[in-house]
């Protein structure tokens, strides 16, 4: 139990593709709780994947409950182990900026909603149906389990912005 | 570190970039934020660039005559310090999208209304589309709206333009999060 630093870009971690978990034992839950502890700790957070506090395993956490995009349309708590979209439809843009890189943010556009498939920490495979701001919240968290930043998703860097608001 | 903008012009063609960099990167110069796109059959470019040493205007010498020599039009802008630092803008950004029948003053008549505002635009792009018998003058604007004014307030303020000049107009606001 443990609150993580995040790591930055241009950390080569981040760049990597993740592994799949073999099965949920007691490292996987490790690295959960990690990831829960780190959220909470960053306040504003709506989510965490294991690649930001550098394990190359394919684990996040996303809980938009809290937030005020997400409050009225969530699952609550999700930890997800080798979570998998498989199905996808609509679109959204947001202006996403991350805590991996920070003072930036960007324009992207996602599926509005999403079918995921993930294993949870009891090792129960489960599946949900997610929209709005928590589909777009879990997109950007799977993308980092493939080595994706929201940058390789921003079309047009022109319309950038800096920090949204001091916090 | 100085800072310049330089401005370049010239008709469309392969290899402008390359010319224009290669000149810039023989001069030391750091491109700090730079803007570079065809309109109409023009390429147009802007950079705001920074280096360590050059001062003015007449310290870059005749290093742009080439560009000049192959028809492209150099503008350089001597910044004042602190002229490349952008300030930050606080506020929900807004995308308005204008589009109709091409007639005059479109992008004058929706800008008037957002500056009485005092929205900011922070971008904005035209496009002369559709036939030449019915062409269709579509603009894109991003702009940051200030504290207690919401996305209706802008709708609200542009309806007068949708039924003056009969165009569509969107508003629509891209909500930030940090994830």
């Amino acid at each position: 139990m443990a609150v993580r630093p995040i790591l930055l870009y241009p950390d080569p971690i981040l760049k990597q593709v993740a592994a799949q978990v073999e099965s949920v034992d007691e490292l996987t839950i490790a690295v959960i709780q990690d990831l829960l502890d780190t959220m909470l700790e960053s306040g504003h957070s709506v989510g965490v994947a294991a690649p930001q506090i550098g394990e190359l395993i394919r684990v996040v956490v996303v809980d938009v409950s809290k937030s005020k995009l997400g409050k009225d349309n969530n699952h609550g708590l999700l930890e997800m182990v080798n979570p998998e979209i498989i199905e996808k439809s609509g679109s959204k843009m947001m202006r996403e900026g991350c805590m991996s890189v920070p003072d930036y943010t960007g324009n992207v556009t996602r599926a509005e909603q999403i079918v995921v498939e993930f294993t949870d920490r009891a090792g129960q495979l489960r599946v949900i149906e997610a929209s709005g701001f928590e589909s777009v919240a879990i997109q950007h968290e799977l993308d980092h389990l493939d080595g994706m930043l929201f940058l390789d998703r921003v079309s047009s860097l022109k319309t950038d912005l800096y920090r949204r608001k001091s916090k | 570190m100085n800072h310049f903008a330089l401005t370049i012009v010239g008709r469309d063609r392969a290899g402008i970039v390359s010319q224009v960099t290669k000149i810039l990167f023989d001069l030391g110069c750091n491109i700090a934020d730079s803007s570079c796109s065809i309109l109409g059959g023009q390429f147009a470019m802007i950079l705001i660039l920074g280096h360590p040493e050059i001062t003015d205007r007449d310290s870059f010498g005749d290093a742009f005559k080439p560009l000049e020599d192959s028809d492209l039009s150099v503008a350089l802008r001597v910044l004042k310090p602190g002229g490349q630092i952008r300030t930050n803008i606080f506020g929900d950004i807004c995308m308005i999208s204008v589009y109709g029948s091409d007639k005059p003053g479109i992008v004058y008549r929706v800008a008037q209304a957002l500056g009485e505002k005092n929205i900011n635009i922070t971008d904005l792009n035209t496009k002369l589309v559709g036939s030449d018998e019915r062409p269709v003058y579509v603009m894109v604007i991003e702009a940051v709206l200030p504290e207690n004014v919401e996305e209706e307030d802008v709708n609200g303020w542009l309806t007068p333009i949708r039924n003056d000049l009969q165009v569509d107009i969107t508003v629509r606001t891209i909500p930030t999060v940090e994830l």
